[in-house]
């Protein structure tokens, strides 16, 4: 099976669950990409880019409606998710090699 | 937007969606303070829907290079247009409204006009009349029973009757228009029972009564309830059992119709009254001609036999195809609205091609910088056509709900003026127009400034200053021929909007001859079974003009079978003593109004010769005149005394003409007076009862319908209408027709103007530099108004010119809406263009006076 395509944001958003570890919501992502992209992140723009995962079959998702607390909808990475994730690294590993001292060195 | 929302996001999620906007909200709150906060929350909850939006189309489409720039461009065009609001409600509004009014004109003219009858083969179908030039009326019985013998050119042939009923038994007792049709008038239509069965030959010869209930009167008085069937209504006091329903149709023939019954009129003793409606279908290999000469043959050997009754021998038979009979004269009404709005949809259009072109000019230089950097062409093209697109889809939901609006105030204001309203419909043709009149708009304002913008010099545009590289000649031009093109359409509809505002002014000032104030009018009609006896119906109105006169607030009461201004009873034929007509030529023709003794009394109408009609009326046979009668048939000479023969009756006794009264309009606000003839109401079965009131007539209303219940309280009041209604009704018409141009000439007139205030200040704006050189050099302030107002009105000017040339060319088909005024009416003509000049000069004005005010020396400085 050909790996799904992953839009730029939708990398972004992978990259944050799988920092996340295991059930996380939109919160804890978009605070997250703020920390590290440096810029506003807008819930809608998450929210929908794991929806759009969803029905890649990158993550799977569910609803938990606590009574008295607040609805959350859950997601998770999936096989395919994390395989995705795989053979993006691998593929741009292989684009960067090589170039690295081209464009000296690197600042997080 | 929680609309949207609600719309595109499931409940649960939406709870999530704000449990989650909620726990940021907290965040920021701590983070940037309470009104950071609440502003990010504000943009959050804003820009949601657009997201969603935004991925459900994305979702919908396939992947490819093309789509995906097509969804983006859709995307940027909504944000962009969303930031010059009033530019796009502008267009957007302008052009839904074009589009939506004209779809619904479309409809209109497709269902009255375009579209078959809905019955079989509706191409054959003919109406048969009396053909007697200038008159075209309905047959005879007597004719009906000659063409059923010999009709050698016809499949088959079928007549009928209206009446107006009154039906009682259970529930309240009503009047309803019944017709009585012969057993091949069903079979000739191909209609079809609901249920039950509906006449066929066989009832023709059956003398039992039975009835056929059209499908609305049937849910309506009877809930839809199958077991109708069988039972027994009573129609004019006489039972009738119902033995079908006709199937649920929308056809000219059952419009407001309730009940059919077989045809069992009495045999006729002479050869007239000329009631029946005849329809015919032709054979397949018979033509309309051959179908004629047919008709004429079976009518000379007709003609002998009922001579003593009727001598016209120049009136023959006729046919006409039933379309054109149903549709009669409102081709021309309906022609003049559908280009008047489609008038308007132009002007939309143009309008927004020039705002289009003006907003492309101001982007030439994000335009160019996206050329710089690659964007090819053909991609500059489809970024600027996804704009016309967005657009084009908001002005088409507009449109829609405007035909959906507009159709359903014609189909429900419309009846009584469009036949053929219940085939009036916003179906899947018609939205088929809409999206085709969407697409011609879109094209048109979108491709003209899109390739305009797309052509321009990427070095060019980069390296100028003020005045944009695409501002061409070529762009000037079109510019300045759109606008004159506007005012071109603008012209005739403004002209013909003048023409209806004045023709319904001198309508409004028709002398009526009569006093409608105070004046209320009720229609009682006695049901044959229980007043078969001329005694019985003139002992009735007897004792109900007694009733009424007494009641409190009546000062006088009296009996018509006509109301003014336009609802005659009847126009019948005679023979003058003193100049018979010619053997073999029509007789005279004129309006008969059958009015009790106080009649004229009550209304005002002033005797000026002679006596009015009395008590003795009736025996002596005389009869009151009105002066145009008297004008027509014995101009300067006495009119009193002069005796005629009625409806071609020769071996009836002399009418004698005893009194003259005014004038009054029977025959419409329009109609010229030809003259009329009132005679003695005595027996008729069913009449109008009119009141003169002492206060308001409306107040008279319960306890008139009490008086005539207490003599009879089967008996239903109908029609009750107040003189003041009936002037309305007779105006409503034209009144509406001028208000609904007057819109669409109000419309054309804002956006022309639009159009010139744009063009004009855009002029200004490009030209300041040269402006300020010239004021520099010591150019006077009022030369450069002058020269700006002079510039924007030469193409006013062809465009005036041009309009005027096509409101002269339209005038043929107006002159049929118009009264008092002719089409080509010079103060019309002469003084819309002047006024449209005058209004342009103030357009220009503005611009033209912020020229003058330019200050050289700021303008050479930024230069």
């Amino acid at each position: 099976m050909t790996p799904a395509t992953l839009q730029h944001f939708e990398l972004h958003v992978l990259l944050a669950m799988l920092r996340e570890k295991g059930e996380t919501y939109s919160v804890p992502l978009v605070l997250a990409l703020e920390k590290r992209m440096d810029r506003p992140v807008a819930q809608a723009a998450v929210f929908i880019a794991l929806r759009r995962l969803e029905r890649k079959g990158l993550v799977v998702s569910r609803l938990d409606e606590p009574e008295g607390g607040r609805p959350r909808r859950y997601f998770k990475l999936t096989k395919q998710g994390l395989a995705a994730l795989k053979a993006h690294r691998t593929e741009h590993a292989r684009l960067w090699q090589g170039l690295g001292r081209l464009l000296g060195p690197r600042k997080i | 937007m929680r609309w949207l929302l609600r719309l595109l996001v499931s409940d649960q999620d939406r709870r999530s969606i704000d449990a989650d906007l909620a726990e940021l909200y907290d965040v920021r709150r701590r983070h940037d303070g309470e009104r950071a906060a609440n502003r990010w929350l504000r943009r959050q909850r804003r820009i949601y829907p657009w997201h969603l939006v935004m991925d459900r189309l994305q979702a919908s489409v396939p992947r490819g290079n093309t789509m995906q720039h097509l969804w983006r461009d859709l995307g940027y065009s909504l944000r962009s247009l969303a930031r010059v609001p009033a530019l796009s409600a502008t267009i957007v509004l302008t052009i839904g409204i074009g589009i939506g009014a004209t779809t619904a004109m479309i409809s209109v003219v497709r269902a009255v006009l375009v579209n078959n009858l809905p019955y079989a083969d509706p191409s054959s179908l003919v109406w048969i009349y009396t053909d007697t030039p200038p008159y075209h009326f309905r047959l005879s019985v007597v004719d009906y029973r000659a063409l059923e013998a010999d009709h050698p050119a016809f499949s088959a042939i079928a007549a009928y009757q209206t009446n107006s009923v009154t039906v009682s038994g259970d529930g309240q007792a009503e009047r309803v228009i019944a017709r009585s049709v012969t057993g091949s008038y069903f079979p000739l239509l191909g209609q079809v029972p609901q249920i039950g069965r509906l006449f066929d030959a066989s009832d023709d010869e059956r003398r039992d009564r039975s009835a056929v209930l059209t499908y609305g009167y049937w849910t309506q008085r009877f809930g839809g309830d199958p077991a109708v069937l069988g039972r027994s209504i009573t129609i004019d006091g006489s039972p009738y059992t119902i033995v079908g329903v006709l199937q649920r149709a929308v056809g000219p023939f059952e419009h407001g119709t309730a009940v059919f019954t077989p045809a069992h009129w009495p045999t006729p003793t002479r050869k007239g009254p000329f009631m029946t409606m005849v329809l015919g279908r032709v054979r397949p290999d018979i033509s309309h001609a051959a179908a004629l000469e047919t008709l004429h043959a079976t009518n000379a050997r007709l003609f002998p036999i009922w001579r003593s009754s009727y001598q016209d021998e120049k009136a023959t038979w006729g046919v006409q195809d039933l379309k054109d009979r149903v549709v009669g004269n409102i081709g021309s009404t309906l022609l003049v609205l559908l280009g008047a709005v489609a008038c308007v949809l132009l002007i939309a259009c143009a309008n927004a091609v020039n705002l289009l072109i003006a907003r492309a000019l101001n982007r030439t230089r994000e335009l160019a910088i996206r050329g710089a950097l690659g964007a090819s062409r053909g991609r500059l093209l489809q970024h600027l056509l996804a704009e016309t697109a967005v657009l084009g889809l908001a002005a088409a939901l507009v449109g829609a709900a405007i035909a959906r609006g507009s159709i359903a105030l014609v189909t429900r204001y419309g009846g009584d003026y469009i036949p053929r309203i219940d085939e009036v419909r916003l179906g899947g043709a018609e939205l088929a127009w809409l999206g085709l009149l969407t697409l011609a708009s879109g094209l048109l304002i979108g491709l003209v400034p899109a390739i305009h913008s797309s052509r321009l010099k990427i070095t060019g545009a980069l390296n100028a200053g003020g005045r944009s590289a695409s501002d061409a000649p070529a762009t000037r031009r079109l510019r300045r021929a759109l606008v004159a093109a506007e005012f071109a359409l603008a012209t005739p509809l403004i002209v013909a909007a003048v023409l209806m505002t004045a023709s319904l002014d001198r309508l409004t000032r028709v002398d009526v001859g009569i006093s409608t104030a105070r004046m209320l009018t009720a229609s009682v009609s006695l049901p044959a079974g229980r007043y078969g006896q001329s005694a019985d119906r003139q002992a009735f109105w007897k004792r109900a003009l007694e009733r009424i006169s007494a009641l409190p607030g009546v000062e006088a009461a009296a009996l018509a079978d006509s109301r003014p201004p336009r609802d005659s009873g009847n126009r019948n034929n005679f023979d003058l003593e003193d100049s018979p007509a010619l053997p073999g030529q029509g007789q005279p023709v004129c309006t008969w109004v059958g009015a009790s003794p106080d009649f004229f009394r009550t209304v005002g109408l002033r005797l000026e010769r002679g006596r009015l009609l009395d008590e003795r009326s009736l025996q002596d046979n005389s009869v009151v005149v009105d002066r145009a009668w008297a004008n027509r048939f014995f101009p300067g000479a006495e009119v009193i005394g002069r005796r005629f023969k009625e409806g071609g009756c020769t071996t009836c006794a002399w009418t004698v003409v005893v009194g003259l009264v005014g004038n009054v309009k029977w025959m419409g606000l329009d109609a010229t007076d030809d003259g009329t003839v009132y005679y003695p109401l005595v027996d008729l079965p069913a009449a109008y009862f009119v009141v003169r009131t002492a206060g308001a007539p409306s107040s008279v209303a319960a306890s008139l319908r009490q008086a005539v219940a207490g003599l009879d309280p089967q008996l239903a009041v109908t029609d009750l209408a107040t003189g003041d209604d009936l002037m309305g009704e007779a105006l409503s018409q034209p009144r509406y027709l001028s208000v609904l141009i007057g819109m669409f000439a109000i419309t054309a007139l804002v956006l022309s103007i639009v159009g010139i205030y744009g063009v004009m200040a855009y002029f200004v704006q490009q030209h300041a530099r040269d402006i300020g050189i010239r004021l520099a050099l010591g150019g006077e302030p009022a030369r450069v108004r002058r020269m700006v107002v002079l510039h924007g009105l030469e193409f006013v000017a062809v465009g005036v010119a041009v309009g005027i040339g096509a409101a002269l060319l339209a005038s043929r088909l107006l002159s049929s809406l118009l009264f008092g005024v002719t089409a080509t009416d010079f103060r019309a003509i002469a003084g819309v263009p002047t006024v449209l000049v005058a209004v342009a000069v103030v357009a220009c004005l503005v611009p033209a006076r912020r020229a003058a005010r330019l200050d050289p020396a700021q303008i050479l400085r930024e230069s």
